[in-house]
């Protein structure tokens, strides 16, 4: 399929130079790959720049409140499973407001595959420090600069045991494209943490910048299957950033052998008859 | 007629199964009963408390006064013993309490322990005791306990013999059968408010535990893979409740079932339902607050927090069951509510009707029609571009589900479109505000009137006026007081009716709010909405049921 097919013909306002119209056109070309009909696929958003996405792309959309992303497309897999549910938006709405949900979820295993814009800062809100941001980064919010750690998504991931964890960056759209495709394909919790640089707000973690660390996990003959290496990986220095597949397990998932989920999807199921609900009824007789 | 039973221990000690056997035998017997059970916020230790009122017509309310006290331990006898009725009988163990202080002491602990080796059926000793006092057969008992215990029964069924064998005869003649097998039901408001939801086509319920929220979700857990529904405790009430409106938005009708501490961690979403116009139904049962308050007691503090819940302007469905069978009723109705206006809508209940035991007329699901509100997959086909939030007359647009067509789906949290788009348009702003209050109109048409107790003029009355679960305490006041008396009792709260109450206050000499709060919730919404006042107020927020005497004793002082 192609990939214009999934591009909706309407005024992106986010900021010229943003890495958001780059990973755009990565989730495009990574359904084109996978031939996924639009109106199969559910994009799920919270709130910020790169939550407005579901309005960008052409498929069913549910952009929902900042930080409840993952929940609603945990809710909408699990009354769907005929669906490919994709739950997209920033640092701060997966990583700070939806934290629990992140991690609940991949302990479920339900089948998303969640992309997460990582631009270390708040846009929509003006430049804060997002969880990603290093120690010490300086905003006006945080004006001695930010006192806590970064957050590593990756390790925590790969603690958790997610079945597929990977990162990108926006400025490289094809190898993007490609990871999201592999995420999407896979069964369970995938996250895909997409580093791209936020040109107004972060003058730190700038393309050059990105460019001078980036390297790539296969060119590094790294084992994805062994979890060690991958939260040596994931546990990095900082120095280095790692793009590419980090881990890949299987280990059965939400749906996998439950009692409910079997058989037509939830969300499609007729309502009952009276008489379907008599036996119920009897109980209290 | 009454006679009332109260059996009180320690948690622990059984004191909720030995009362769910003895509400089973009576209502086989063919008796109206209402059974209360009171919690400490404790697993072991700490008072538990049954309160079985058997009747031989409804009864919906419990009471302070007990005929038959069973005391399991010491601590429930000095406490419960001064609310022992004049010629009552108090049971409890030998070793409890001092001779001569007027119980009957029976060897319970002794024979389970020597003749069962089972010292937890002392209480079922003391049971059997109490059954042959009240005169019920002790085959209908040994039933309940058949059910009660499955594969487990056969102790406890010697100790129900032991029991009988204890007192010499009945103490009470029960009334004649009432009903035949069939024509009523026995259950609590947890399990009415679950079956409602299961008869309503509920595929889909996501909660965080909280008393008295938890037992819908048991219910519901407890017959998830019969009747194909999901039941998923959420990492907090905030995912729940966006979980099911995903799982709305996906087709599955969902619910959410809290206490008014998780129903504060759900507002956002709440305020998420009115703006995607995706139904979604939660249950509220309330307790006493603020914050943690008093967690395993009852109250009616939540009426204006569920009303006024969320930020922006949006409407809602709001409905507080009186008992058990209007818990039903009122559930499914929510959903189908719900599902045809695409709002949220409330079920609010309390600690007091989700945990009572009630007996009511058998349950009929056919009285509430459940209806496919969707929009039919051929005539979506045959669209043009589907809009999800098409301006309407009703202020309802036609919904479909995602992925059943080659049509899009989009909805959004920030202000939208027709097709769902994110939008900055102020004309579009003003219309999309005026469409989704639009449907409070229609809702308005399907509220039923406030319930008039007696029918006719209430000239010269004196009008006690209630909402949700005080109805059976209400009623039986207003009928003990009699002539010059009224009840007038609501059930579905919100869209608010007037024109019944604008009559209730131009006739009645008084109206008398009757509400389980200190503030009077229900006065300040019908005064903000009609200008009218309760003359009086009869408050309540010790986290105990009221009771036709405490209400009695308040109106007439």
């Amino acid at each position: 399929m192609n990939e214009e097919r999934y591009l909706a013909e309407v005024d992106l306002a986010w900021c010229p130079g943003c890495g958001n119209f780059a990973i755009r056109k990565s989730l495009a070309r990574a359904l084109a790959q996978l031939d996924l009909p639009p109106h199969k696929v559910v994009l799920v958003t919270g709130i910020g720049q790169a939550a407005k996405i579901a309005h960008y792309v052409n498929a069913n959309g549910f952009n929902g409140l900042h930080g409840r992303t993952v929940a609603a497309a945990a809710g909408i897999k699990l009354a769907r499973p005929d669906l490919t549910v994709i739950a997209e938006s920033g640092d701060g709405d997966l990583y700070g407001e939806g934290g629990n949900h992140l991690l609940h979820n991949i302990r479920r295993n339900v089948d998303l595959t969640v992309i997460a814009h990582d631009n270390r800062v708040y846009g929509l809100t003006k430049g804060q420090a997002s969880p990603t941001a290093p120690r010490g980064y300086r905003t006006r919010a945080q004006p001695a600069g930010s006192p806590s750690a970064a957050l590593k998504p990756l390790a925590l991931a790969v603690a958790l045991d997610a079945p597929f964890v990977a990162q990108a960056f926006s400025g490289e759209i094809e190898r993007t494209a490609d990871v999201i495709a592999q995420a999407i394909r896979h069964k369970g919790f995938s996250l895909v943490n997409v580093l791209h640089p936020c040109p107004t707000w972060n003058r730190i973690q700038t393309f050059a910048w990105y460019w001078e660390r980036l390297v790539h996990l296969e060119e590094r003959g790294h084992d994805p299957s062994d979890r060690a290496a991958a939260f040596a990986v994931a546990t990095g220095s900082g120095e280095e950033i790692p793009i590419g597949v980090v881990y890949r397990t299987d280990r059965p998932t939400f749906a996998d052998g439950h009692p409910v989920l079997a058989g037509d999807p939830l969300g499609l199921r007729a309502l009952p008859a009276p008489n379907e609900v008599r036996p119920l009824l009897a109980e209290f007789a | 007629m009454n006679v009332t039973v109260r059996i009180a221990g320690a948690a622990g000690q059984g004191v909720q199964t030995l009362g769910d056997i003895l509400a089973r035998s009576v209502f086989r017997t063919g008796l109206y009963l209402h059974g209360e059970m009171s919690y400490h916020s404790r697993i072991r230790g700490g008072e538990n408390a049954f309160t079985l009122r058997i009747g031989d017509s409804p009864v919906l309310a419990t009471e302070t006064k007990a005929d038959l006290l069973v005391a399991l331990n010491a601590e429930m006898l000095v406490l419960y013993r001064p609310a022992v009725r004049e010629g009552g009988v108090v049971l409890t163990d030998e070793g409890v309490g001092e001779p001569g202080d007027g119980a009957v002491r029976l060897p319970a602990g002794r024979l389970a322990r020597d003749e069962l080796k089972l010292p937890i059926a002392a209480g079922v000793v003391l049971l059997g005791a109490a059954a042959r006092l009240l005169g019920l057969e002790q085959e209908r008992v040994s039933n309940a306990i058949r059910s009660a215990f499955g594969d487990r029964a056969e102790p406890n069924l010697r100790a129900l013999a032991l029991g009988y064998d204890q007192v010499p005869d009945r103490r009470w003649r029960l009334p004649p059968p009432q009903f035949q097998a069939g024509e009523a039901m026995l259950l609590t408001g947890g399990q009415a408010v679950g079956a409602g939801a299961i008869a309503a086509g509920c595929r889909f319920l996501a909660a965080y535990p909280m008393t008295p929220g938890t037992p819908v979700m048991e219910f519901l857990a407890g017959h998830a893979a019969r009747y194909g529904i999901l039941v998923e405790q959420a990492e907090d009430e905030i995912a729940a409740i966006n979980m099911a409106l995903g799982a709305s938005y996906a087709g599955a009708r969902a619910l959410v079932t809290t206490s008014g501490g998780g129903f504060a961690l759900m507002v956002e979403g709440l305020s998420l339902a009115g703006m995607i116009e995706t139904p979604v139904v939660v249950h509220l049962g309330q307790r006493p607050g603020p914050a943690t308050g008093l967690p395993t007691r009852t109250g009616q503090e939540n009426l204006l927090f569920a009303l006024h819940a969320g930020h922006g302007e949006f409407p809602r469905y709001l409905v507080a069951p009186t008992d058990p069978a209007d818990a039903f009723y009122l559930t499914m109705k929510a959903f189908e509510v719900a599902e045809k206006h695409q709002v949220p809508a409330i079920v609010l209940t309390d600690q007091f009707l989700v945990d009572s035991y009630a007996v009511v007329p058998a349950l009929d699901p056919a009285r509430v029609p459940v209806r496919d509100h969707l929009l039919p997959v051929e005539e979506l086909n045959r669209m043009g571009r589907y809009e999800r939030f098409a301006v309407t007359e009703s202020g309802i647009s036609p919904r479909a589900l995602p992925g059943v067509s080659e049509k899009l789906v989009l909805v959004d949290s920030d202000e939208h479109d027709a097709y769902g788009r994110i939008t900055e348009d102020l004309a579009i702003r003003r219309a999309m505000v005026e469409k989704r209050l639009r449907k409070a109109d229609g809702m308005r048409e399907e509220i039923s009137p406030p319930e008039i107790y007696p029918a006719g003029s209430l000239r010269g009355k004196r009008v006690l006026l209630g909402w949700g679960s005080t109805y059976g305490a209400i009623r039986e006041a207003v009928e003990k007081l009699g002539d010059g008396y009224a009840h007038v009792h609501l059930r579905e709260l919100w869209p608010l009716r007037t024109e019944e109450l604008r009559r209730v206050w131009a006739e009645a000499e008084e109206v008398v709010l009757v509400e389980g709060t200190a503030t009077g919730q229900l006065g300040a919404l019908i005064a903000g909405e009609t200008g009218l006042r309760p003359h009086r107020f009869v408050p309540r927020y010790d986290g105990r049921p009221f009771t036709a005497e405490d209400i009695i004793a308040e109106v007439e002082r």
